[in-house]
C-alpha cells in the first residue's frame, strides 16, 4: 500500500478540526435588500470607439484646444489627471514652438522670412500629426484592414488611443459585428474556433508593430516633411507676400497724409525742445551751434545740410559781441602774461600794461562796455595801443637804463593773427546773440516744418523702396526672382547641366549660347520661348503701372507720374514754407527754383526709383534683343546688310561672332573701355554668302586664320556695323509680331534707339572716335543701366540658386520619397500570426 | 515535500531551471537614490533598450510589449528628428558654390547647434522647477525606482521572463507608488519616516498619528503643479536655448571649430572659442540689436523662461488646498449613478 503523503502531512502538522466559519451578516435577507434598491452594482461602461478619419485631424485638433486649456487650469490647480498633465506637453510644445518663431522672426528683415518661420513652425507641427496618419495609419488601413490609431473615449470623456498599452486594450468597446467584419478583410478563416481572440490578437500584433515603425520613422520623416512643406509652400507664399507688398506701396500714394504720420517722431522738435531747457536765455556759443545744426541736419544729404547751416547761421548769429568788464579785466591778464612769458621785468609790465580796473575805466571812458561788432575792434585796438605806448614812454622817461623799445613791444601784442591775438580772442569770446524765444521760435517753427517734410519724405521713400528698392522682396525683386527662375526652366537648363557648369561663367555662357541657339533656330520653339518671356517681362508693366513710376528713356509719356507728382508736392510745399520762414537757400537746395531743379534733392528722390526701374527692364530688353539677333542669324544670316559696302565672308563671320559675344557676355565696362576682337588682318577675299546650321554659322574662315588673328583699333566701321546689327537693323518679323500684341512695343524700341545714341555714342565707345551717333555727354550710370545685366551672368548666379535648391530637393526629396516607400511597403510584412493548431 | 504557493515570497520566480536565471539588480520594486550616477545609468538603460530592445520586441508584436515600452522608444524620433533636422540644414551646402556655402553654413551651423541647445536646455531647465521644489517640500518629483516585470513567456522554452523598467515614483498622480515611500519596518525603519519628513517640511507638524494619509493630498497637488511648471517652463528654456544659438559671435566658433579631440590644441582651441563665444552669445541675445521688439525680444524670451520656473515653483509649493465643505454623507450622492471604468 503507498503512503498517502497528504494525509501524513495533515497527521504531522496537528491540523485543528475544522469549524464552521461564523455567518458574517445572520441577518441579511438579500430580498430585503433588493426590495430597498440598496443593492449597488457597477453599471455599464460610458466609454466608445472614436469615429472618424484623417480629414477631420484639423477639426479635431480645435475641439482638442478647449480640452487642454481645461488641463492647463485643472493643473494650474493642483487637480489635474494624468490625462490631462499628458496634454500640458502638448500646450508647452506649441508654447515653446511659438517663442521660438517669434524670436527668429524678430532676427529676420522681411516680411516673407519673418513669416517663414511661423510657417516652418506650423509645418512642423502639422508634420508630426500628419506623418502617422499618412504613412503608417492609411496604408495600414488599406492593406489589412485595421485603424491602427483608433481612438477611444473612456468614460470620463477622455480620448485615448485605442491601443495605447497593448497591456490594456479595452475589447469591449468593439462589438463582435465589427470584430468579424474586421476579421473577414483580414482573411481570417470563417470557420477558425475562437475566431474574435484571434482576430483581436491579430489586430494588437499590428498596432504594437504599426506604434513601433511610427517611432523609428517619425524621426527621419518629420524634419524632411517640414522642409519640403516650406519648401512647397514658398512660393504661393511669396505670390501673396508681393501682392500685399504692392497693394501696400500703392496706398502710400492713395493718402501720403495718412502714412506719414507714423513718422512723425517731432525728432527735431524734440531735440530742440531739449536744447532750449538747456540753454535758454544764455548766449549763442558755438557749441550750441553746432548742436542746432547736428539735429536739423541729421540724415540730409550733404548739400542741402550745407544751405540749412547757412540759413541757421542767419539766425543764431548777429555778428555782434559783447564786450563787458571781466573782458577789460582778461585782457589786461592776457597782456601781462604775454610779456612775462617773454622776460620783461615786473616792474616794466606793472608800468606798461594798465591794471583791471584802469582797463575796465578805459573801456568805460571809450564807452566800450556794450555790444560791438568787429568792425570796432580797430578802434578799441588804437585806444589801446595808443594808451600802452603812452605808459611806455613815461617808462622809459622815468627809468632811462631800463629803456624799452615802445614799437617791438607794440608789434608783439597786435601784430599776431587775429584767432591767436590774446586781444581778438577775448573781445569774440562773448557773442552777444541769445538763445531768447525771438530765435527759439523761429526754431521751433522750423522744426515743426522740417518734422512734416521728414515724416513725407520717410512715406515717399518707402513706397519707392516698396517698389522698386535694391532690397530683398519689393516688388522689383520678386519680379526679377520669378522672371529669371522661369527663364532656366524655359531654357530647358538641367541641374545636371548647371553642376557641370555652375562654378564658370564662360562655361555657364557657352552653355546658354547652345541653349539660345537651339531654340532660334526652331520656329516653334522660337516663338513659344519669346511669347513666355516678353509676357513674363511685360508683367512688370501691370505691378508697377508706367503711370505710377517710369523710366523716362524708354518712355515717351509727357505727363508726370503719380509719383513725381507726389514727390513734387511734398517738396514744393515744404520749400514753400521754409522760403516764408527764411530759409531760402534750404528750400532751393530741396526743390530748386521754379522749374529749375536739377541737381536738387527733389531731382534725387524722383530719379532714385526711375534708374532703378530702368535697370531692370534694360536687363530683361537687352535678352529680348539678344534672342532675336540669335534668331535673325539662325533664319538668314544673309540679311545682314553692312552700311555702305560688301563685307568678305571672313569679316561677316567675326562680326556675327562679335555680336553674338557681345549681346549674351558684354559688360558696359567694355563699351567705355577697349573691346577687343581677335580677327584676321589678312581676310580671305571670298565674298560667298553665310551659310547656318542649327542656329549657328559654319565659320568657313573665322577661327583658322592662318598668320595668327589681332585686334584691329583702325578698323572704323568694323564695330559700327556691329551696333547697327545688333541694335539698328529690323528685328525678326516673328519676334515683331510677339512685340506687336504686348505692351513692351514701344518701350523695346526705344531701348534699342538709346543704346545706339547713348553708348554709341560715347566718346570713347568701343574704340576712340569709333562712334555711331553724335557724341553725347550722357553719365556712366545711365549708360550701365542701359547696358543692363549680360544674360550669361544672370543665368550664372540664379543658375547657382536653382542649383543649391535642387540640390536640396533632390537629397531630401528622394530621402523622404524612400522612407515613405519602405514605410509603406513593411505594413506587407506585419500582422502575420499562424492560427493555433488544435490537435485532433 | 510541496510547500504552499504564496505570493508574500518576494523571491518568487517562474524559471525552469535556476542556473539559467538572469542576474536581475533588483528582485522587487525597488526605489532609486536620485543622483547623477543613477540618472546617467537609468538614461544609458532607457537608451540602449529604446534603440534595441523594445523596437525589436515592437516589429514582433510581442505580446510582452507594453505602454513603458512605446514611451521609452519616444527617445527614438527625438534624437533621430535632431540629427535629420541638423542634415537638413547642412548636408547640401557642401555642393554649393563657395560664397552661398558660407553663408549657407553660417546659418545652418547656428540651427545645428540650436537643435543641441534646445535639447540640452529642455533637460537641464527640468532641475530649475524639480530642484527648488525638493527643496522647499522635500517632495521629489523625480524620484525614480526600479520595477520588476514579469513577462509571458513567449514559448514553452522563454525562460527569461524577467525584466526591469525604470519609471518614477510620482509619473502617475492618480496612482502614486506610495507603497514604495513606506519605511520598512524589519530593518527598524519607522513605517512613516518618509512622510514626516515631508509633513515636517510642508510645516504640517512633527510626529503625526498618520503623516502619510496627511501629506498624500498635498503630494499630490505639488506633483501636479510641479509637472506642469517643469513642462511649460522647460519648452521656453529651450526656446531660449535655439535664440541663444542664434547670435551672431558663433560664426567666430565655427570658423576654428573642430571635433578632432585627438588634435589637442586645436581641440582645447575650440573649447576656449566656445566659452568666449557662448558669453558673447548670451551678452548679445541679453541686450539684442536695433530697436522696438527686436531688440527686447531675448529679454523677453529669457524673462518669460525665468518667469514660468519662478512661478511655477511659487505655485507648486503654495497650497491651494482647502478644506472640503461638503460633509462626508454628502460625498456620494444617492440620485446619482456612479461608474467606475
Amino acid at each position: 500500500m503507498s503512503t498517502n503523503l497528504i494525509q501524513n502531512y495533515i497527521a504531522s502538522k496537528n491540523v485543528p478540526a475544522q469549524t464552521a466559519p461564523k455567518k458574517p451578516m445572520p441577518d441579511f435577507n438579500i430580498q430585503r435588500e433588493l426590495d430597498n434598491r440598496t443593492f449597488i452594482k457597477p453599471l455599464n461602461g460610458k466609454g466608445k470607439l472614436v469615429n472618424g478619419n484623417i480629414f477631420m485631424a484639423p477639426q479635431q485638433m480645435i475641439s482638442g484646444l478647449g480640452y487642454n486649456l481645461r488641463a492647463l487650469k485643472h493643473a494650474a490647480s493642483g487637480c489635474a489627471n494624468d490625462h490631462e498633465l499628458g496634454k500640458i506637453n502638448d500646450i508647452g510644445l506649441v508654447g515653446g514652438g511659438a517663442a521660438i518663431a517669434s524670436y527668429l522672426a524678430t532676427k529676420r528683415f522681411t516680411p516673407m522670412t519673418k513669416g517663414m518661420e511661423f510657417v516652418g513652425f506650423g509645418a512642423f507641427l502639422a508634420s508630426m500629426a500628419l506623418w502617422p496618419k499618412l504613412a503608417i495609419q492609411l496604408p495600414a488601413y488599406l492593406i489589412h484592414g485595421v485603424n491602427v490609431q483608433k481612438q477611444y473615449q473612456d468614460s470620463f470623456g477622455r480620448k485615448k488611443p485605442f491601443y495605447q498599452d497593448p497591456q490594456f486594450i479595452p475589447w469591449d468597446l468593439y462589438t463582435d459585428e465589427q470584430i468579424q467584419k474586421i476579421g473577414d478583410r483580414m482573411g481570417v478563416d470563417k470557420n477558425m474556433l475562437n475566431r474574435r481572440d484571434f482576430i483581436q490578437e491579430k489586430m494588437r500584433k499590428l498596432a504594437v508593430q504599426n506604434n513601433t515603425l511610427w517611432m523609428m520613422t517619425a524621426g527621419f520623416a518629420t524634419p524632411v516633411m517640414t522642409a519640403l512643406a516650406c519648401d512647397t509652400l514658398k512660393p504661393y507664399l511669396e505670390k501673396r507676400s508681393n501682392n500685399i507688398t504692392n497693394k501696400k506701396a500703392d496706398k502710400i500714394l492713395q493718402n501720403i497724409d495718412k502714412h506719414s504720420e507714423k513718422y512723425k517722431s517731432q525728432t527735431i522738435e524734440n531735440k530742440l525742445k531739449e536744447l532750449i531747457r538747456e540753454y535758454n536765455g544764455k548766449q549763442i556759443d558755438d557749441k550750441l551751434t553746432t548742436s542746432i545744426y547736428e539735429i536739423f541736419t541729421e540724415d540730409i544729404d550733404a548739400v542741402t545740410s550745407e544751405s540749412l547751416k547757412k540759413d541757421l547761421k542767419k539766425i543764431l548769429d548777429n555778428d555782434k559781441f559783447s564786450i563787458n568788464e571781466s573782458t577789460a579785466k582778461n585782457i589786461s591778464k592776457n597782456l601781462k602774461n604775454m610779456l612775462e612769458k617773454k622776460n620783461y621785468s615786473t616792474e616794466f609790465i606793472e608800468a606798461a600794461i594798465p591794471s583791471e580796473e584802469e582797463f575796465v575805466n578805459l573801456f568805460k571812458n571809450s564807452d566800450y562796455i556794450k555790444e560791438t561788432q568787429k568792425v570796432d575792434f580797430q578802434k578799441l585796438k588804437n585806444i589801446i595801443s595808443r594808451e600802452i605806448d603812452t605808459r611806455i614812454s613815461n617808462f622809459n622817461s622815468a627809468h632811462p637804463a631800463a629803456k624799452e623799445d615802445a614799437k617791438a613791444i607794440r608789434a608783439f601784442i597786435f601784430g599776431k593773427q587775429s584767432k591767436i591775438n590774446p586781444l581778438i580772442k577775448e573781445l569774440t569770446s562773448f557773442k552777444s546773440a541769445i538763445f531768447d524765444s525771438a530765435v527759439t521760435e523761429k526754431l521751433i517753427n522750423a522744426a515743426k516744418i522740417f518734422d512734416d517734410f521728414r515724416a513725407h519724405k520717410l512715406a515717399l521713400d518707402e513706397y519707392a523702396l516698396l517698389k522698386v528698392g535694391a532690397a530683398p522682396e519689393t516688388v522689383i525683386a520678386n519680379y526679377w526672382n520669378n522672371v529669371s527662375g522661369d527663364l532656366l526652366k524655359n531654357l530647358h537648363i538641367t541641374n545636371k547641366e548647371l553642376e557641370k557648369v555652375r562654378f564658370d561663367r564662360n562655361l555657364v555662357g557657352k552653355l546658354l549660347r547652345e541653349k539660345i541657339e537651339a531654340i532660334a533656330s526652331n520656329d516653334a520653339s522660337y516663338n513659344k520661348f519669346m511669347t513666355t518671356l516678353v509676357e513674363k517681362v511685360a508683367s512688370l508693366n501691370s505691378q508697377i503701372k508706367s503711370s505710377d513710376i517710369t523710366s523716362d528713356l524708354l518712355n515717351s509719356q509727357t505727363e508726370k507720374t503719380t509719383y513725381e507728382k507726389a514727390v513734387d508736392t511734398v517738396f514744393d510745399k515744404f520749400a514753400s514754407s521754409m522760403r516764408e520762414k527764411g530759409f531760402s537757400k534750404t528750400a532751393s537746395a530741396l526743390a530748386g527754383n521754379g522749374s529749375d531743379e536739377f541737381g536738387t534733392a527733389k531731382a534725387i528722390q524722383k530719379a532714385y526709383a526711375k534708374e532703378r526701374l530702368l535697370g531692370v527692364k534694360c536687363s530683361f530688353y537687352r535678352l529680348i534683343n539678344a534672342l532675336d539677333f540669335y534668331r535673325r542669324v539662325a533664319t538668314d544670316p544673309n540679311k545682314f546688310k553692312p552700311y555702305n559696302d560688301q563685307l568678305p565672308r571672313e569679316v561677316l563671320e567675326e562680326l556675327i561672332e562679335l555680336c553674338k559675344i557681345d549681346t549674351l557676355s558684354g559688360h558696359s565696362s567694355d563699351q567705355a573701355t577697349k573691346f577687343y576682337m581677335l580677327r584676321n588682318p589678312n581676310p580671305e577675299r571670298d565674298f560667298s554668302p553665310l551659310e547656318v546650321e542649327n542656329g549657328k554659322i559654319k565659320n568657313k574662315f573665322y577661327g583658322k586664320a592662318k598668320y595668327g588673328t589681332t585686334d584691329i583699333p583702325g578698323d572704323k566701321t568694323f564695330y559700327q556695323h556691329a551696333m547697327k546689327f545688333m541694335f539698328e537693323d529690323d528685328m525678326h518679323p516673328d519676334t515683331k509680331s510677339i512685340l506687336e500684341k504686348s505692351i513692351l512695343k514701344d518701350e523695346i524700341s526705344n531701348y534699342r534707339k538709346q543704346i545706339l545714341e547713348k553708348i554709341g555714342g560715347q566718346d570713347y565707345f568701343w574704340k576712340p572716335r569709333h562712334r555711331v551717333r553724335p557724341k553725347n555727354n550722357t553719365g556712366s550710370d545711365i549708360k550701365f543701366l542701359l547696358t543692363g545685366i549680360a544674360p550669361d551672368e544672370l543665368i550664372f548666379k540664379r543658375g547657382q540658386q536653382a542649383f543649391n535648391s535642387g540640390k536640396w530637393f533632390r537629397i531630401f526629396g528622394g530621402f523622404g520619397a524612400g522612407l515613405l516607400g519602405v514605410t509603406v511597403l513593411t505594413q506587407f510584412f506585419l500582422g502575420k500570426l499562424k492560427p493555433v493548431e488544435v490537435k485532433k | 515535500m510541496i510547500l504552499p504557493v504564496s505570493s508574500v515570497n518576494k523571491n518568487i520566480n517562474f524559471s525552469a531551471d535556476k542556473s539559467e536565471n538572469k542576474a536581475l539588480e533588483y528582485n522587487h520594486d525597488t526605489v532609486l537614490k536620485n543622483n547623477p550616477v543613477n540618472k546617467a545609468k537609468i538614461g544609458l538603460d532607457k537608451f540602449v533598450n529604446a534603440f534595441t530592445v523594445y523596437p525589436a520586441k515592437g516589429f514582433k508584436g510581442s505580446k510582452n510589449a507594453n505602454f513603458y515600452e512605446f514611451l521609452t522608444m519616444g527617445t527614438v524620433p527625438y534624437l533621430i528628428g535632431s540629427g535629420m533636422m541638423m542634415a537638413v540644414f547642412n548636408s547640401a551646402s557642401k555642393h554649393y558654390a563657395p560664397f552661398d556655402r558660407v553663408m549657407a553654413r553660417s546659418i545652418g551651423n547656428k540651427l545645428s547647434l540650436g537643435v543641441l541647445f534646445y535639447g540640452i536646455m529642455k533637460n537641464l531647465s527640468k532641475s530649475f522647477v524639480s530642484q527648488p521644489v525638493k527643496m522647499l517640500t522635500g517632495v521629489d518629483i523625480e524620484q525614480p525606482y526600479a520595477k520588476v516585470i514579469y513577462e509571458l513567456p513567449d514559448d514553452i522554452n522563454d525562460t527569461d521572463i524577467t525584466s526591469i523598467e525604470h519609471h518614477k515614483v510620482f509619473e502617475s498622480v492618480e496612482f502614486p507608488r506610495w507603497d514604495l515611500l513606506y519605511g520598512d519596518e524589519s530593518k527598524g525603519e519607522k513605517r512613516n519616516y518618509k512622510y514626516d519628513k515631508i509633513a515636517k517640511r510642508l510645516g504640517m507638524g512633527e510626529n503625526l498619528k498618520d503623516s502619510d494619509q496627511e501629506v498624500k493630498p498635498r503630494i499630490k497637488e505639488i506633483v501636479v503643479k510641479a509637472n506642469l511648471a517643469k513642462n511649460i517652463s522647460s519648452y521656453l528654456w529651450a526656446a531660449a536655448g535655439v535664440a541663444l544659438a542664434a547670435q551672431e559671435p558663433w560664426d567666430n566658433f565655427f570658423n576654428v571649430m573642430t571635433l578632432k579631440f585627438w588634435k589637442g590644441k586645436e581641440f582645447k582651441k575650440t573649447l576656449q572659442s566656445f566659452g568666449e563665444n557662448f558669453i558673447k552669445s548670451a551678452k548679445s541675445l541679453w541686450q539684442g540689436e536695433g530697436k522696438g521688439i527686436t531688440k527686447q525680444g531675448g529679454k523677453i524670451l529669457l524673462g518669460l523662461a525665468a518667469l514660468s520656473s519662478i512661478l511655477g515653483v511659487l505655485n507648486a509649493v503654495t497650497s491651494t488646498h482647502t478644506p472640503s465643505k461638503t460633509k462626508a454623507k454628502d460625498v456620494i450622492n444617492q440620485n446619482e449613478k456612479y461608474v467606475v471604468n
